[in-house]
């Protein structure tokens, strides 16, 4: 059903506020139907969306989000994948490197940045979609939040593993670098199995191919990390264009 | 309790009156309520509590496809517990409403 563009916004806000919430999949999607439905009457009787909700966005979200469970089951299952995903991205690019070696700081550091980041991003994901960000505003949260404070959080890591270098916990020779590879590469399949996509195994080869094919040249060290970066933002940049084209596909269908 | 808590009692208690005379979707009965005068309610207030309606089982829903085709709309209708509810609800209203009359009357004398 078609309703304006005002509370389209209005929708998609609401969207976004209780995924981030961590509300179950089915619940969200039942309740913005009942919402897009009793939008498309009240503005056949030129009501807006505004006068609907009778409060400011953030509260009316609040009350609904109130109402409705934590997917703790569903967030169970969300959980592993994420980190199993990003641990398998991370030991497999050094892997390939052949320099899998990790103290006690980096091994407790990185779970927790990581997980700070994804806390950080659905904080943020409900504060823009519950009050009126400008764009500018919106990109300058979202480059800090997605960008700045993992790095800043990543350079922390170093200077302590450096400073207070602690006992090595994991160092892999030779052989433990292939097992390394190929437990992360079945990861990627796993995970590629479970969620229906092919993005968990297109996208770290993307970023990890150019890398190992190159190892195999006589290229000078800088130049093959020029080239290695070119290549994947290149594949990434082809990737994103045909995902694209693909979804405009499915929705003229 | 403040004053939103009370209405959202009263709310509620109204809503179920409105559910109980047949079923019905979201957009009817806030036209039914506001036929009553219940202009006081923001439209979209009706609908968290409707979520915990459901959720405490006053309340079932089914899926009907609208006439005119396209997506299908949610009903409500009343369980059993609703009705009860209900009647609760009407015998407190009763009682308060009365008391609250005479006391007003007694002191516009």
């Amino acid at each position: 059903m078609v309703v304006s563009k005002e509370s389209q916004s209005f929708l998609d806000d609401v969207t976004v506020y209780l995924y981030s919430s961590g509300k179950k999949e089915e619940e969200i999607k039942e309740i913005v139907e009942e919402l897009n439905d009793h939008l498309h009457e009240a503005e056949k009787n030129g009501k807006r969306v505004d006068d609907i909700i009778g409060m400011t966005p953030k509260e009316y979200m609040e009350q609904l989000a109130n109402e409705m469970p934590f997917d703790l089951k569903g967030w169970l299952k969300y959980l592993p994948m994420i980190f199993i995903g990003v641990l398998a991205y991370a030991v497999m690019g050094d892997a390939i490197e052949g320099k899998v070696k990790y103290s006690l700081i980096e091994c407790i550091g990185y779970p927790c940045i990581l997980l700070f980041f994804l806390f950080s991003i659905s904080m943020l994901l409900k504060y823009v979609s519950s009050h009126k960000v400008s764009r500018w505003k919106e990109r300058v949260l979202f480059s800090g939040v997605a960008f700045i404070i993992p790095t800043a959080l990543y350079v922390l890591l170093q200077f302590l593993n450096q400073s207070y270098s602690t006992t090595i916990m994991i160092h892999l020779r030779e052989s433990g670098n292939i097992v390394a590879i190929v437990l992360s590469a079945l990861a990627f399949i796993g995970i590629a199995i479970w969620s229906r996509t092919w993005d968990a195994i297109i996208l770290p080869a993307i970023i990890l191919l150019p890398d190992v094919l190159l190892k195999q040249t006589g290229m000078a060290v800088s130049m093959k990390g020029m080239v290695s970066l070119m290549l994947s933002a290149c594949g990434i940049g082809l990737y994103a264009f045909i995902t694209m084209k693909r979804s405009k596909v499915k929705d003229m269908d | 309790m403040s004053t939103s808590q009370i209405l959202k009692g009263i709310l509620e208690g109204c809503l179920l009156a409105v559910i109980s005379k047949g079923e019905t979707y979201g957009y009817e009965m806030i036209e039914k309520l506001y036929a009553y005068g219940f202009t006081m309610v923001s439209e979209g207030s009706i609908y968290p509590l409707l979520i915990r309606m459901r959720k405490e089982g006053l309340v079932i829903t089914s899926e009907k496809a609208l006439p005119s085709g396209g997506p299908k709309r949610k009903y409500y209708s009343l369980t059993e517990k609703g009705r009860e509810r209900l009647e609760e609800f009407q015998a407190r209203w009763d009682e308060v409403a009365s008391s609250v009359n005479r006391l007003l009357k007694e002191e516009g004398r």
